[in-house]
């Protein structure tokens, strides 16, 4: 895809200013810091409103877990309206869960039930199934937090669907391959897609993953496409790290892996937040690009994202 | 007071009006070589009065009848003088003399004391001699690099090409060789000039002041001049480096009439890769290089007649390949550069020189990943005519020229495409801008006394951006984009302004001299950079309907003087510069934001402003030459679209910027020199605060340009070693030994760039390390710096 090799294109300077240059830490001031409230709300078709605050940290400021996990903000007043009526969310922290419960809501929060049973996870959300997502519905945030309100909005645009799904073994790894889709985009309109994926093969009678997982550069739109049919290629998002692995199989799926690929349709402010945190981690430490902050579609001096996915879910299986 | 000042005035021209006069004139050229001669001196001592050759080597003074000892003199040359009784209108052709190499003595330095009786304020000319003797960047001998160790001009990052002079950007310096336009004057990613010491005589620069025949850019003038070859016998000139080689050829096409140059220069970094990476490795097929190639001829067709054909044509070529996977990436760019001229002269006091460039440039960036080919290009044509005259009446207080411009350029900002197999992506087509830049000047340099002295000129200029072209207006998710098309030659947009100029001297009883200084220009072309350091991918754009010109004006004041007979000469100047519609990138911007989009739709304009004081202190004489230069300034930017509206530093605020030159020749054989530069940090944005979302680490971004990175200081020196000048010989009629000066010369250079080998910051970046999980995850501030220590050896020749 054309910004794929865009991000191939940066990759290849920075081997080359990495190969005539050498690079050492230095201690430099950075003047300007600001506390700033970070808000990572996502609305789900089907899905409750799941919304966690925490606060930004001073860049020499130890980065950890730990560090991020003790900054959560518990004491703000946060609704979502649908545009006819406005609910208020609760604070759920994972200390206080019903037992049973935990796998749920570490789906829900994008993280593995070993994490929420570590640490105090805590995010605000409704059990009312009245203000869950459905499509075709405009979404308004609204956070109120020591004495100052910040708001947003998304839309759950109508989902489209892949027009195929296959898996296609790699010429130099046999038995492992990369998962392609085929779309068709609807024309005359802006249109903006992202893509994350799990497998759900069984591992010791679990899926070996648990929840889903973005591709790198997960969201695009139809600046180059539009109206066409389209072929593209994601690589295994979940895996990519995974240093208990073969390198060479890193970034695959292999042979026999049942994927659920979750493809959503997203809108302008989820698009531009989802882009710019991609373009975000492929331009610092380039030299050639400009820094580039994180679009936020919120409004009120924060930071994050209100982000509202339509997905559909298609199954691949890699044979 | 007032009245008894303008009557003085006027009796004094009265005075000079009453004698009958006449006219000298001529060209002054190297006895040696036939070349002709820049800035030689016409001097009549007992009149006071004199003339300055043109860069034709032209001069033209008048003077009253009756015998009078006139004198010239040239930098490095022997001064003659003659008694001349002028009762006509004259013409007197002078060859100056290489001077015996035991009569040092007599050479005479012409620009002696100029830089304190001339009007120019902030003019500086550096000759190609003096640059040699600086320590070269791998062997290779850069006049760009020798500008950018004079005060009030600073380098853009380390080993670049790009230079800031007084705060304003690397795009408002107009770069001239032989008159044509040079837009990227680099090679390699920036390290090298495209200038080949070779084929250059002299560079000049001017940094403020600009005279009203000069325009198109805000902050100066750099005019490099090619050598002309010699006219009596045929040379040979060359060096082999450990990067490049280069080798120049010049001699007469018909003796003292003309002469032609030729000058090559090629390096071979690829042949070395193709040696080095085998076949079979995934590599194989990468490999950079580049070449330049100079030429020049002229010929005198007549006594009023020269004819002059120059060209300059680079390409560097770089291509990576990885064929593990699968990814190709070829960069090639290039400069390309032709000049033809022909200067003639009516009777003796109008001097016309005609001048038709072509410049082109042209960088290309072409991937190919598995099945995706991804071009994308940038390039400028220019055809431009120049008609200057030069008008010498006969008071001789005054010189006047005047003189129309106009370029015809071509700009293609953005040419993207794509494809994957079969599918073509949708890239927008490629759009070319084309636009017309006239300008209108009239000067005159105009000694109003003794001591007082000006330059007043006036420029008019015009710039039209005209079709075709498509202006596209962009939608948002609701409303798809709009265009407006203009058909060919209609006018999109049209911009003019008058840019005022004045320069003066005023010389002081203690022959010091007092100098002012104010010019208003107007830029139509901006330059468009999305990185921190500039570079080839930089997008040179014209004024458009949405991009306005750049305008700005600079006010300067300067006191000169000269001390030990003119052995040292000392500056200081001050100055004020404003700048307005200074381009940036909207913030956020990417690369592909261009594709399907008018480039200028993703800019923003703003305005700056830069002051300073600049010192300088030059030794032009004896074993020990060089000189120390330096400045303290601030430049700000401030963009409504950009920071908030708040204003910035601008990223080459540089607060303290010195720098030293030495030469040291310690006898005929051995010559020693040395730089060394000491300049703040150039600003950078850096992320302020990180947070987190969705379990990814995010950065925000503080205040633009508010990290300073750590001072940049270099120190270079270099040991030159001349092989014996004389050879002895046995007189075969005596029988003794005699000393025949050699036809063929060498000589060796050492260089050694940054001595204690300094890690000077090219830029800072943000690192992380470790598991966010495991809890050993660490947030770092990396420096990137380029060059360590880097001795290199140069054998050079001529015959």
């Amino acid at each position: 895809m054309m910004k794929k090799t865009v991000s191939t294109i940066i990759l290849f300077i920075l081997i080359m200013i990495s190969i005539t240059s050498c690079s050492k830490e230095v201690k430099i001031d950075i003047p300007g810091y600001k506390e700033q409230l970070v808000v990572d709300g996502n609305i789900t078709t089907g899905m409750p409103p799941i919304v966690i605050l925490s606060k930004s940290k001073d860049i020499y400021s130890p980065t950890s877990l730990d560090a991020f996990l003790s900054g959560f903000v518990k004491d703000a007043s946060v609704f979502v309206s649908d545009g006819t009526n406005e609910y208020p969310l609760t604070l759920l922290c994972s200390n206080d869960l019903p037992p049973g419960t935990e796998d749920l809501v570490a789906g829900f929060l994008g993280i593995t039930p070993e994490q929420l049973s570590l640490y105090n996870v805590c995010a605000y959300t409704s059990l009312n199934s009245a203000i869950w997502g459905q499509v075709g519905k405009n979404y308004k945030l609204r956070i109120q937090h020591e004495g100052k309100e910040y708001t947003g909005s998304t839309a759950l645009l109508t989902p489209v669907s892949l027009d195929s799904l296959w898996w296609k073994e790699d010429n130099k790894v046999p038995g492992f391959g990369y998962s392609y889709g085929r779309l068709t985009d609807n024309g005359g309109t802006w249109d903006a897609y992202n893509w994350e994926v799990k497998r759900i093969n069984q591992i010791n009678g679990k899926p070996i993953d648990s929840n889903f997982k973005a591709v790198f550069n997960s969201a695009f739109d139809d600046e180059f496409f539009n109206g066409k049919t389209f072929d593209f290629s994601y690589e295994n998002p979940l895996n990519i790290d995974d240093k208990e692995i073969d390198k060479k199989e890193r970034g695959f799926f292999k042979y026999g892996d049942t994927v659920v690929v979750k493809f959503s349709k997203i809108d302008k402010g989820t698009y531009d937040f989802l882009f710019s945190k991609m373009a975000q981690s492929m331009s610092n430490g380039n030299p050639f690009a400009s820094p580039i902050n994180v679009k936020t579609n919120l409004k009120g001096g924060c930071l994050g994202v209100w982000a509202g996915y339509s997905p559909i879910y298609d199954t691949l299986i890699c044979n | 007071m007032h009245r008894s000042f303008l009557l003085i005035l006027l009796s004094l021209s009265s005075f000079v009006y009453t004698q009958e006069k006449i006219i000298c004139t001529g060209t002054v050229k190297s006895n040696e070589d036939g070349e002709t001669i820049i800035g030689a001196k016409i001097f009549l001592p007992e009149l006071s009065i004199g003339a300055v050759t043109n860069q034709y080597g032209f001069y033209s003074i008048s003077i009253p009848k009756g015998a009078h000892k006139i004198e010239f003199t040239a930098t490095g040359k022997e001064s003659m003088s003659k008694i001349v009784n002028f009762q006509a209108d004259t013409t007197i052709n002078i060859e100056l003399m290489i001077p015996a190499t035991d009569m040092k003595e007599v050479i005479v330095n012409a620009k002696k004391s100029e830089n304190v009786t001339s009007a120019n304020m902030g003019q500086m000319e550096l000759q190609i001699a003096e640059i040699k003797k600086l320590p070269a960047f791998m062997g290779e001998v850069d006049p760009i690099k020798a500008i950018q160790m004079l005060p009030g001009v600073s380098s853009v990052s380390e080993g670049s090409q790009g230079f800031y002079v007084r705060g304003g950007g690397p795009d408002q310096n107009l770069v001239l060789l032989d008159d044509a336009v040079v837009y990227n004057a680099s090679h390699l990613f920036g390290f090298f000039s495209v200038f080949n010491s070779d084929a250059v005589k002299s560079v000049n620069l001017t940094k403020g002041g600009m005279p009203a025949n000069f325009g198109g850019r805000l902050s100066s003038v750099l005019e490099v001049n090619m050598i002309e070859g010699s006219k009596k016998d045929f040379h040979v000139r060359g060096g082999l480096g450990v990067i490049s080689s280069r080798l120049e050829v010049d001699g007469p096409l018909k003796k003292d009439k003309g002469s032609f140059m030729i000058s090559g220069r090629r390096t071979y970094v690829d042949l070395l890769m193709k040696a080095f990476i085998p076949k079979k490795s995934p590599f194989h097929g990468s490999s950079y290089y580049f070449y330049d190639l100079n030429f020049k001829a002229n010929y005198q067709l007549s006594e009023r007649d020269h004819i002059y054909l120059s060209g300059y044509f680079g390409k560097d070529e770089f291509k990576f390949g990885n064929k593990k996977d699968n990814f190709f990436v070829n960069m090639p760019w290039q400069n390309g550069l032709a000049v033809l001229k022909w200067t003639h002269l009516f009777g003796r006091k109008l001097f016309m020189d005609v001048v038709t460039t072509y410049t082109h440039y042209k960088f290309a960036f072409n991937t190919e990943q598995d099945e995706i080919q991804f071009k994308s290009s940038t390039s400028i044509n220019d055809i431009g005519t120049k008609i200057g005259f030069s008008y010498f009446p006969n008071n001789s207080r005054h010189v006047i020229k005047f003189g129309v411009q106009y370029t015809y350029h071509i700009f293609n900002p953005s040419s993207i495409s794509a494809k994957q197999d079969t599918v073509d992506f949708i890239t927008g087509n490629s759009q070319n801008l084309y636009s017309h830049e006239t300008g209108l000047y009239i000067l005159d340099e105009w000694n109003i006394t003794e001591n007082f002295k000006i330059n007043a000129g006036l420029r008019y200029s015009t710039f039209t951006h005209t079709g075709k072209f498509t202006r596209i207006i962009k939608g948002n998710i609701s409303q798809p984009d709009s265009t407006i098309y203009y058909k060919p030659n209609q006018v999109v947009a049209f911009y003019h302004g008058l840019e005022p100029r004045l320069s003066m001297r005023y010389l002081l009883p203690d022959k010091s001299s007092l100098k002012a200084g104010f010019s208003y220009n107007y830029q139509y072309i901006h330059l468009a950079s999305l990185s921190a350091v500039s570079m080839p991918t930089d997008i040179w754009h014209p004024s458009t309907d949405i991009a306005k010109p750049q305008k700005g004006w600079q006010a300067a004041l300067g006191y000169f003087k000269n001390f030990l007979d003119d052995m040292l000469e000392t500056s200081v100047e001050v100055y004020y510069k404003r700048m307005d519609n200074l381009i940036e990138f909207k913030e956020g911007s990417f690369p592909t934001d261009n594709i399907n989009d008018n480039t200028d739709n993703l800019l923003v304009f703003g305005k700056g402003w830069s002051y300073g004081i600049e010192f300088f202190i030059k030794k032009t004489r004896g074993k020990f030459t060089g000189w120390i230069g330096y400045t303290l300034a601030k430049t700000d930017r401030k963009f409504n679209d950009l920071n908030e509206g708040k204003v910035f530093p601008a990223k080459y605020d540089r607060r303290h910027d010195l720098s030293l030159v030495a030469n040291y020749d310690i006898n005929k054989r051995w010559s020693i020199g040395g730089g060394f530069v000491f300049a703040s940090g150039n600003t950078m944005t850096l992320p302020m605060s990180w947070y987190m979302q969705n379990q990814d680490l995010l950065f925000e971004y503080g205040e633009r340009n508010s990290t300073r990175m750590a001072p940049y200081h270099r120190l270079d020196l270099s040991v030159t070693l001349y092989d014996k000048e004389f050879k002895e010989k046995r007189d075969p009629a005596t029988g003794e030994m005699i000393q025949k000066k050699k036809r063929f010369r060498s000589n060796w250079v050492l260089s050694v760039y940054n001595v204690y080998s300094r890690s000077n910051p090219l830029f800072l970046y943000i690192d992380n390390e470790g598991s966010f999980e495991k809890g050993d995850f660490q947030v770092k501030v990396k420096q990137v710096s380029l060059f360590p220590i880097i001795p290199t050896i140069t054998w050079n020749f001529e015959f």
